[in-house]
């Protein structure tokens, strides 16, 4: 017989010990037979099962990947699987944008009277999986050749023509004047070489506002070498000042002792500039300058660039290719990856003082620059963002070897504003994306 | 050919657990091969891995004249040492090594020798005593103080009582105050102050003190009272490590490769050295 | 009288080597404005003009960021190791930077400082060095200030000048000569001596500095913006500080070498928690020790070639230069 039907799928499930597994059981007991291709890992809650469980799963030689838990209102923790349901709508859309081929990845709720469904469930799983075949695909090229030309991405216009000089002198001034009546000790702010920090009133003259400002400042707030400085005033654009709003509900700053200093900016010539809706700061304790492009709030449909192009055109492309042809765009964009870190350094919001890719009890992310640690180091960053990144493009900017993080980041950005309305930095008193959950949250990719 | 990087494999032949989280393991290579034209000196060190789990470096605490073994004792604080941990008699480990410039036993003939050692510190200077009473002749006096923070902290209690009645050697068990438990019969204190009460003969000394930073920075003033000069006093310093063969970048202490040009030092050597390590 | 080729010749001749079985490395367009060495699928990816320099460096060939040391497999308690060292095919580095090419010579001394390394070894033997010479520079290069230059002939096999259509070549060495033997033509033509950007600090005095100075506050001070990522050391020609770690499971698994770099927190950490460099102004020192004053101590070369990649990938705009110039001037 042909090579196919000799397959026999191996199925990972991961399922919640009150529900699922009790059903599985009773499937057992019941005498209802079910395909025995399925390992079942049981854990105490699905709100438990880390997301990078499923993708281990399918790294390790599964061929299709089972989530399955109590129904919504019997968790026997009782939030625990509204916790994981949110993370599963985002965590589908990472998967999706990477490649992996979500027809092998399913979610159930099975409670422990079903012992019937389980019996469907992985009937059916096995079945599916045994057409599809192998996961071959996972990491791999799989033969699509790079397209030679780069991905569209949008083109900068020209550089903004409001008075950066007589905010420069401003700025300069508000600088001196915060550490002569010492409120602060040291001003982080942009230098003619990189950011400067001044501890003293007469380095005020160091201080630059010009298109060069592009890095985000906030990320040296989490920096004990610049806490140890003292108290400090940090000099943010609009695009900036939206981490700061994370970092305080996250409880990583003292809004009362830090000193924020807004500039009004028109753009950096970069693409996330055309379709800032944050050009003039909103929280900043000082606001230098002033500008007419105000569009605070939130706007459902994607901003238009001048010339018509979208400021997701290029993950709009990338969308458009079929999962195998995406994996493939993703492990030949890490193939370059070293493993800097550089795109974890420059986060403001990755502060964690010991990453869990530093973490060796266990390893849960191979340290080495091969498809398997790079996928994985790019998948856990990406969705310990989830939510919380805003969108600064520094991530990119930083990345010496020119991969496209940011469509990794638009992607949960795109699902949090379609799924929830939720927009990172926007709103101070809006809770926070993972740590919540909604008994209205979606669930149509749910069994 | 085996290259740098590729580890001997090593057959567990023996472990001990000393505290509740000091273990020992003695070891042999699994080639007798090997086995016999392998040789070290006391104070080098090596790269023992369980694989799976990683390397990690450790003094050989065994004397270089015992041809059987290899032993390396250690405190289970991380990944590579919770899987030593678990390791038993029959396992295999790896090995790489022997690294480092060892003790110099040939200048140290012909004088009074002073250990000074505390809590896991240990192993390395239990090498150094059993190569020195297994050529009693060619040295001295032999003073061992040896001290831990509580009693259940002191390893290879066996050896040190097992020293103490052998000719011309001295030992001193101390435990910290608060450390000393109503049966115990050895001194109570640091081990720069137990030593400094113990009056020991300074005269045509060599001093080999290990152990916590602190420690040797108190020891060493009450080193130089007594006239031994920091060219006399050795440590063996620890740093993090990973290729043990002066490749990595890891372990230097300023200009100087811990793994290669060290791990001995004497005291006028590291007071040469900036601080970092 | 010179050796000429055509452009078109020497793709010609690349695509030749990759028919053969040989990797072929050049600078690639990988995005706008980011050209990256990689090995070459095809020859017509290669590009030689519109760039300075390469954002990362040639050291990948002889210096992998990921290579296998041994593979276990455990039954019961027996370990089955198998060596890592696989054969490697010839390997050409094909239009490097003179920066990238001086690299080769300095590396070799640490991976030869007693004990052998064998891979490195056999990758360097491997390994033709076709090095294009540079015709500009930028603000972030400084390979005058560490005794190089735009057409510096260490560690290189051949050296190829750009003419306009076509590339002058001199070979160096034999292994030079065994690629481009009679491929060439004579000509008149030959390329001009290039000036190089003024010498920006003094190699002697910034050795002078970190031994003098090592507990000076200049260490701290003039490091703050750095946010202690590897992108600095990944990048460079020089650097090859590296990590040994298992990856598998308890059966199977391997041990493997991968890049490492001093600048991350937990480089120096001990399993006590201690850490000798605790802070990044420690951290940054290290680098500075490490490249002017250790190495040229221990083997008479500065492990710096003045490329820039430092600087120009390191997010904030920092890299060697910039501490350096400090230095100069706190002096």
């Amino acid at each position: 017989m042909s090579e196919v039907s000799k397959f026999e799928p191996k199925i990972v499930a991961y399922v919640c010990n009150w529900c699922t597994y009790l059903g599985a059981d009773l499937a057992g007991t019941t005498r209802l037979e079910y395909p025995a291709n399925v390992r079942i890992v049981r854990l105490p809650c699905t709100g438990r099962i880390d997301f990078n469980l499923l993708v281990k799963a399918l790294e390790i030689g599964a061929d299709a990947v089972l989530v399955s838990g109590c129904h919504p209102g019997d968790c026997h923790y009782t939030a625990g699987n509204y916790h994981a349901r949110r993370r599963w709508m985002l965590f589908r859309e990472l998967l999706d944008t990477l490649g992996f081929d979500l027809r092998r990845i399913h979610f159930t709720w099975i409670s422990a009277a079903e012992g019937r469904k389980w019996q469907e469930e992985i009937t059916r799983i096995t079945e599916e999986t045994r057409k599809l075949g192998p996961y071959r695909e996972l990491y791999q090229k799989n033969g699509f050749r790079r397209p030679p030309a780069p991905l569209p991405s949008a083109k900068p216009p020209a550089p903004a023509k409001s008075d950066m000089a007589a905010q420069e002198q401003q700025l300069r001034e508000t600088c001196t004047r915060l550490l002569t009546d010492r409120t602060v000790q040291v001003v982080i702010g942009y230098g003619a070489g990189g950011p400067v920090f001044i501890r003293r009133a007469e380095d005020a003259g160091k201080l630059v506002w010009n298109m060069d400002c592009q890095a985000n400042l906030t990320t040296y707030l989490k920096r004990k070498e610049i806490q140890r400085l003292g108290k400090a005033a940090v000099v943010v654009k609009g695009c900036d000042e939206r981490g700061l709003v994370i970092l305080e509900k996250e409880s990583q700053i003292d809004r009362q002792t830090l000193r924020v200093v807004g500039m009004a900016c028109e753009g950096m010539g970069q693409p996330k500039c055309d379709t800032c809706e944050v050009h003039q700061p909103r929280f900043a304790d000082e606001i230098i300058g002033e500008t007419a492009d105000v569009a605070p709030g939130f706007s459902p449909a994607p901003a238009t660039l001048k010339g018509g192009a979208t400021a997701t055109q290029p993950l709009d492309t990338l969308m458009q290719m079929s999962p195998a042809e995406r994996m493939s765009f993703w492990a030949q964009e890490f193939e370059r990856c070293v493993k800097c870190y550089a795109c974890r350094q420059v986060c403001p919001l990755c502060y964690c003082e010991r990453c869990i890719a530093d973490k060796n009890r266990p390893v849960a992310i191979d340290t080495s620059a091969t498809p398997k640690g790079n996928f994985a180091w790019h998948i856990t960053r990406a969705f310990h963002l989830a939510g919380r990144c805003v969108g600064c493009g520094e991530c990119t900017r930083a990345c010496p070897a020119g991969i496209p993080l940011e469509l990794l980041n638009l992607t949960m950005a795109r699902a949090a504003e379609k799924h929830f309305a939720y927009r990172a930095g926007m709103d101070p008193q809006a809770e926070p994306l993972i740590g919540s959950y909604a008994l209205t949250d979606k669930e149509d990719f749910i069994r | 050919m085996p290259d740098i990087y590729t580890p001997d494999l090593m057959e567990v032949v023996g472990v001990q657990r000393h505290t509740a989280d000091v273990k020992s393991v003695r070891t042999r290579f699994q080639s007798p091969e090997r086995a016999r034209q392998f040789d070290f000196r006391v104070g080098q060190f090596g790269m023992f891995s369980v694989f799976g789990y990683g390397e990690s470096t450790f003094n050989i605490c065994s004397s270089s004249n015992w041809k059987d073994s290899l032993e390396f004792c250690f405190r289970k604080v991380g990944r590579v040492t919770e899987a030593l941990w678990r390791v038993e008699e029959g396992d295999t480990l790896g090995f790489r090594g022997p690294y480092g410039n060892g003790y110099p036993m040939d200048k140290w003939e012909g004088k009074n020798l002073i250990f000074l050692g505390g809590g896991i510190a240990m192993p390395p200077i239990r090498c150094a005593v059993w190569y020195t009473l297994e050529n009693r002749e060619k040295y001295g006096n032999i003073t061992i103080v040896y001290g831990a923070r509580t009693v259940s902290d002191l390893v290879y209690v066996h050896e040190l009582e097992e020293w103490a009645k052998r000719d011309r050697v001295r030992v001193i068990q101390c435990v910290d105050p608060g450390g000393q438990t109503p049966e115990w019969k050895g001194e109570v204190g640091f081990v720069p102050t137990v030593f400094e009460r113990a009056q020991v003969a300074a005269e045509n000394s060599v001093v080999l003190v290990i152990g916590p930073p602190i420690m040797i920075k108190n020891t060493l003033p009450i080193l130089e009272k007594l006239g031994i000069g920091a060219d006399s006093v050795y440590t063996s310093l620890e740093n993090r490590m990973k290729c043990g063969v002066g490749k990595c970048g890891r372990c230097n202490a300023g200009p100087v490769y811990v793994c290669k040009e060290g791990p001995v030092f004497t005291m006028e050597q590291l007071q040469k050295l900036p601080q970092d390590y | 009288m010179s050796e000429i080729l055509t452009k078109a010749g020497l793709r010609e001749l690349a695509k030749e080597w990759i028919a053969q079985g040989k990797v072929v490395a050049g600078p690639v367009q990988v995005k706008p404005g980011l050209v990256l060495y990689a090995a070459l699928a095809s020859a017509d990816d290669m590009v030689w003009e519109g760039f300075v320099r390469p954002a990362n460096s040639a050291k990948e060939l002889v210096f992998p960021r990921h290579e296998l040391l041994c593979r276990y497999r455990t039954e019961g308690n027996r370990v089955e190791l198998t060596n890592g060292g696989a054969e490697v095919p010839a390997q050409i580095l094909l239009g490097v930077r003179p920066c990238d090419a001086a690299a080769l010579p300095i590396l070799d001394h640490v991976f030869n400082w007693d004990y052998r390394d064998d891979s490195y070894n056999r990758r360097r033997e491997a390994t033709t060095v076709v090095t294009l010479a540079c015709a500009s520079y930028d603000e972030s290069c400084f390979c005058t200030s560490v005794g190089l230059g735009p057409q510096a002939e260490r560690g290189s096999d051949v050296m190829l000048f750009d003419l306009g259509e076509e590339v002058e070549v001199r070979c160096l060495t034999d292994k030079g000569r065994a690629l481009f033997a009679g491929k060439t033509q004579t000509s008149q033509r030959t390329a001009p001596p290039a000036k190089g950007p003024e010498p920006r600090f003094s190699p002697q005095r910034i050795k002078q500095f970190v031994d003098e100075h090592f507990t000076s506050p200049l260490w701290q001070d003039d490091t703050l913006a750095c946010l202690g990522c590897g992108a600095c050391a990944y990048n460079c020609p020089t650097c090859h500080c590296f990590d040994i770690v298992d990856e598998g499971n308890g059966q199977h698994g391997e041990r493997v070498r991968n890049w490492d770099s001093c600048q991350f927190a937990q480089f120096t950490l001990h399993a006590s928690g201690h850490n000798p460099r605790p802070d990044q102004g420690s951290r940054q020192r290290q680098r500075v020790l490490h490249k002017f004053s250790i190495y040229p101590e221990k083997f008479g070369e500065i492990l710096c070639t003045g490329c820039g990649n430092c600087t120009r990938n390191c997010p904030e705009g920092q890299g060697m230069l910039t501490l350096l110039r400090g230095i100069e001037h706190a002096l």
